[in-house]
């Protein structure tokens, strides 16, 4: 799959799903997105990669990093850093779901905060949803991408 | 007088405290920390005795929202087993440290001994219903583990295993017929008494009417009646008790005596007052009558002096079983009256069994007599134990024995049951006669001849002593002045479980009676019969041998064999390491399942529908049917995962025209990554491979299984939502933005609404990943098997019979 054609498209496109990805992530409580789309798409910017340029590529092109041959996938640093994030994320989610029993309220309780006079924007919306939807972004991108990069190294 | 909740509830949780602690405990006492268990023991006691007198319930909110509580009930009933099991508990952690001295996995053993004892006195004193069940589990889990302290031991694995089946199986019964009483209680009381057993016990006329006027008082019956009778060796499972004897004979003495073997007793008498009737009389008594009966015959067939005792146990079990089955109240003072005193006399058998195979290093009846020269003290008590369990005047046993006698007499009278009326008489006295017979038997290892064969025989520690001699002067007390006992404990206890109590008095007998005639009868044949001991030994033994099926552990062995055996077969086909195999028998499963669930629920209706679906959607489901088919007729995997990609594709479509833009977005990007994660495997797919007709048939089938499945769940699923909108959907729309602040309903709902779920999926995604990463990491180690057959073991074919 390593074509000079896949190579070229990849290139102009990964940067693009990237940008719309974020972009569904933030926009998701008003409009279409949110964690999960985001998380996936984000994901299958990173397979794209992985098909143009192959499975070291992010280690070796992008990190700069030299990469041993042969080795086990689960111990491949951009795996465990994979793994970190799915972690994180799911304490993100639990995080953000204890953080309403400080106010007395019940687990994973959702409130909205309004801040009118926001440059360039005017008003804007911030939901304490966001940060439960960051866990689900982060989990369903570390853990995915655990996946595809164990299964991919095979 | 209420009793205090804080002493209750610290003499139910003291044990299991200090059975966590053992380990820390061992480290400073090593093998004294039996005297720890000792003193825990005697704390319970004290603590238990210090509510003697009070009566009623208690309370802890446990689970609040489901109305579950720690809910305990004190009367006299409860009192008399929660001393017993402590009381006797306090003696047996006195005596282990002697008898298991210098033995290994002494942690485990008192801690298991502890939590053991804390879950008896839990039975004894819980009264919610899931408390009760609780505890009565718990106490088969603690006595699996004590059974089968010997793990070296494959005797010992074997009876653990076998008590662990039977008891923990008659649970499950148990547990099916407590929730049936509660779903009355809950109809007959209020849907405040559900678990309660104190409310239940109170109205008992509401709830017998209740469970008549839905059929289940029969039913409800006989599964209480499973749940007691196998925690408490009634035929036809009384073979689980005499393999128990596996255990440590501490174990023995504690379990067999006191305590686990008599919760199921314990529970007969509990629930005695709210269930007695006719059923009761017929059901209760011809099991307690045939268990003591046939057990006994068993005891006299015994060669080994635990083994003799265990089938002794079983028999006074059904003695005491009987007699609660029994209505009138000779029947509740005949079952309380001896669970007091089977305890102390069979706990000390049980100590003294065990200061015999420690001194002499012999349990075989054969190779023993004549020991009263060597242990002249134990000799002294076991003259009482024994003669009581034999039931000889004036020994405690015997005033039991004769109101057991007597209820059967009196059986004919309360109730119109023919012929029954004679035999109950005539079966109690035949098997006690076989009762008089082993106990004599027991008796006579101290008295004649010393063989020769017998090597020395030490004098027993102090410490081994104390906790019989204990036990036989409290039954020598007992035997003497009874009424003590009955104004002391026995009194309350048959208040608490017989239907019209009165002022229980016993005696020796100064006229006659017909009691009186059975006993002499009883005790006159057994005298007379005593000399063909032997005869009769062997020509019980022989029965098993000539007819296996007559012995109830062939049929065990038997069943138990064969369900292996099946397991193991059908293990090894469902579970051959193939993927295919998980996914046929998974997704045929899976339809089988939610098929039946629609045809039970009678969901699926004939539905008529029409075909106004607008023509864009037409078109697009046109193409995806059009792509399905090229996916089966495709020849290259690419081309198939291509085509198979149009299709979803096309439901993508289908959700934006059917204005569901999240949907589809969804299914649109996951459709991205799961084509692109099939390129990425597909090179190393083999581009073809040989696939057999029946391969194919399979398949077919499974697939048109599958889909006809999601076909009609897909149906019966939107049939359920006239419209599309109900009192959910509508809630959720009108709230999304005041309450989420959000005008992405599907989004509001997944992370405001929903956040559990969503939180729940979160852990799905992230266990999916780690499942993934640990299996490679484990295949890369090579642990797993190469094939993917592990060999499956087959370790009970193993037989062993009764006879052994």
């Amino acid at each position: 799959m390593t074509t000079v054609i896949m190579r070229t498209t990849a290139r102009a496109v990964v940067p693009i799903i990237l940008v719309v990805a974020i972009a569904l992530f933030v926009e998701g409580h008003n409009l279409p997105g949110g964690g999960f789309i985001g998380g996936v798409l984000t994901v299958t910017a990173f397979a794209v990669l992985y098909l143009a340029f192959g499975l070291d590529f992010l280690e070796r092109g992008v990190l700069g990093r030299d990469v041993e041959p042969g080795k086990e996938p689960s111990r491949d640093r951009v795996v465990v850093a994979y793994r970190r994030i799915f972690e994180y994320g799911l304490a993100i989610a639990v995080g953000s779901g204890l953080a309403p029993l400080l106010f007395d309220l019940p687990f994973l309780s959702q409130t909205y905060w309004e801040f009118e006079g926001v440059p360039i924007y005017g008003t804007v919306e911030v939901a304490s949803a966001m940060a439960f939807d960051f866990g689900v972004y982060c989990v369903v991108v570390g853990g995915l991408l655990t996946i595809l990069s164990v299964v991919g190294a095979e | 007088m209420p009793p205090e909740l804080s002493i209750v509830l610290s003499a139910v949780a003291l044990p299991f405290v200090v059975a966590g602690l053992t380990p820390l405990l061992y480290r400073f006492l090593g093998e004294y920390v039996g005297y720890a268990g000792a003193a825990v023991a005697l704390t319970c006691f004290g603590l238990l005795a210090s509510q003697y007198g009070t009566e009623g319930p208690v309370e802890l909110a446990w689970i609040p929202s489901l109305e579950i509580a720690m809910q305990f009930y004190v009367d006299g009933w409860a009192l008399l087993f929660a001393l017993l099991a402590s009381g006797i508990g306090t003696l047996i952690f006195l005596y282990s440290p002697a008898y298991m001295h210098g033995e290994s996995h002494l942690t485990r053993f008192y801690a298991a001994l502890l939590a053991f004892m804390g879950s008896i006195i839990g039975v004894a004193l819980a009264a919610n219903l899931v408390a009760i069940f609780l505890f009565w589990e718990l106490t088969s889990l603690c006595s699996f583990i004590l059974i089968g302290h010997y793990t070296e031991d494959e005797s010992s694995k074997y009876a653990a295993r076998m008590a662990m089946f039977i008891t923990v199986g008659g649970g499950l019964f148990l547990l099916v017929g407590l929730l049936m009483l509660s779903i009355v209680a809950g109809d007959a009381i209020g849907a405040a008494a559900t678990f309660d057993l104190v409310a239940m016990l109170e109205n008992p006329e509401a709830m017998q009417q209740g469970l008549r006027e839905r059929g289940l008082f029969v039913p409800v019956l006989l599964l209480l009646a499973v749940g007691a009778g196998t925690k408490s060796a009634q035929v036809p499972v009384h073979f689980w008790l005499p393999n128990a004897m596996a255990a440590p004979t501490p174990v023995s003495a504690f379990l067999h005596s006191a305590t686990m073997v008599k919760v199921g007793v314990y529970f007969i008498g509990r629930v005695r007052p709210l269930l007695v009737g006719e059923e009761w009389l017929f059901l209760f008594a011809t099991l307690g009558l045939t268990t003591m009966t046939v057990c006994a015959i068993m005891a006299v067939a015994s060669t080994d002096i635990k083994e003799l005792l265990a089938y002794s146990t079983a028999s006074h079990l059904g003695l005491m079983v009987a007699g609660f089955g029994f209505t009138s109240v000779y029947g509740a003072e005949t079952g309380v009256f001896h669970l007091l005193n089977h305890a102390l006399f069979k706990a000390a058998l049980f100590l003294i069994a065990g200061i015999i195979a420690h001194e002499a290093g012999t349990r075989e009846i054969a190779n023993l007599s004549g020991l009263r020269r060597d242990l002249p003290i134990t000799a002294a008590m076991t003259t009482v134990v024994a003669l009581s369990m034999a039931g000889i005047p004036p020994f405690n046993g015997f005033y039991s024995k004769e109101l057991l006698f007597e209820a059967a007499v009196e059986a004919s009278h309360y109730h119109d049951i023919g012929l029954l009326g004679l035999l109950y008489p005539a079966v109690a006295v035949f098997g006690s006669i076989f009762t008089v017979l082993y106990s004599l038997k027991f008796l006579s290892l101290f008295f004649g001849e010393r063989p020769e064969a017998l090597g020395h025989v030490h004098r027993p520690g102090v410490t081994l002593l104390v906790s019989p001699a204990v036990l036989a002067l409290l039954a020598a007390v007992v035997s003497v002045r009874p009424q003590l006992a009955i104004d002391a404990i026995v009194q309350s206890g048959v208040d608490a479980t017989a239907v019209d109590p009165h002022e229980m008095h016993v005696g020796i007998p100064t006229s006659y009676s017909p009691a009186v005639g059975m006993s002499i009868v009883t005790i006159g044949v057994g005298l007379l019969a005593f000399p063909f001991y032997d005869r009769l030994h062997d020509g019980i033994r022989a029965i098993p041998h000539t007819l296996p099926p007559t012995s109830a552990n062939w049929w065990y062995d038997a069943i138990v064999g064969n369900l292996t055996g099946a397991g193991a077969w059908f293990g090894s086909r469902v579970h051959n390491g193939l993927l295919r195999t998980y996914a046929t028998w998974t997704l045929l499963a899976t339809a089988a399942l939610a098929l039946a669930g629609f045809v039970a629920t009678g969901a699926v209706t004939a539905t008529v529908f029409g075909l106004e679906t607008p023509l864009a959607i037409g078109l697009v489901l046109v193409v995806a049917v059009a792509a399905g088919l090229a996916v089966v007729t495709s020849d290259s995997h690419v081309a198939g995962v291509l085509t198979l990609s149009i299709l979803g594709f096309m439901v993508a479509i289908f959700y934006i025209l059917g204005s569901a833009p999240d949907l589809a977005l969804t299914q649109l990007v996951v459709e991205t990554l799961v084509l692109l994660i099939f390129l990425l495997v597909i090179e190393e797919i083999p581009e073809y491979y040989e696939v057999s007709l029946g391969e194919y048939a399979r398949d077919a089938v499974v697939s048109v299984a599958v889909g006809a499945t999601v076909f009609v769940t897909v149906l019966v699923a939107t049939d359920a939502r006239p419209a599309g909108s109900t009192d959910i959907a509508e809630a959720y729309a009108n709230l999304a933005v005041p309450e989420g602040g959000g005008t992405n309903i599907v989004n509001v709902t997944l992370v405001d609404f929903r956040g559990f779920d969503t939180l729940g999926e979160l852990v799905v995604v992230a266990l999916a990943a780690i499942s993934i990463l640990t299996l490679i990491v484990m295949r890369a180690g090579g642990t797993g098997g190469a094939d993917g057959t592990a060999p499956i073991e087959d370790s009970t074919s193993r037989t062993r019979g009764d006879d052994e």
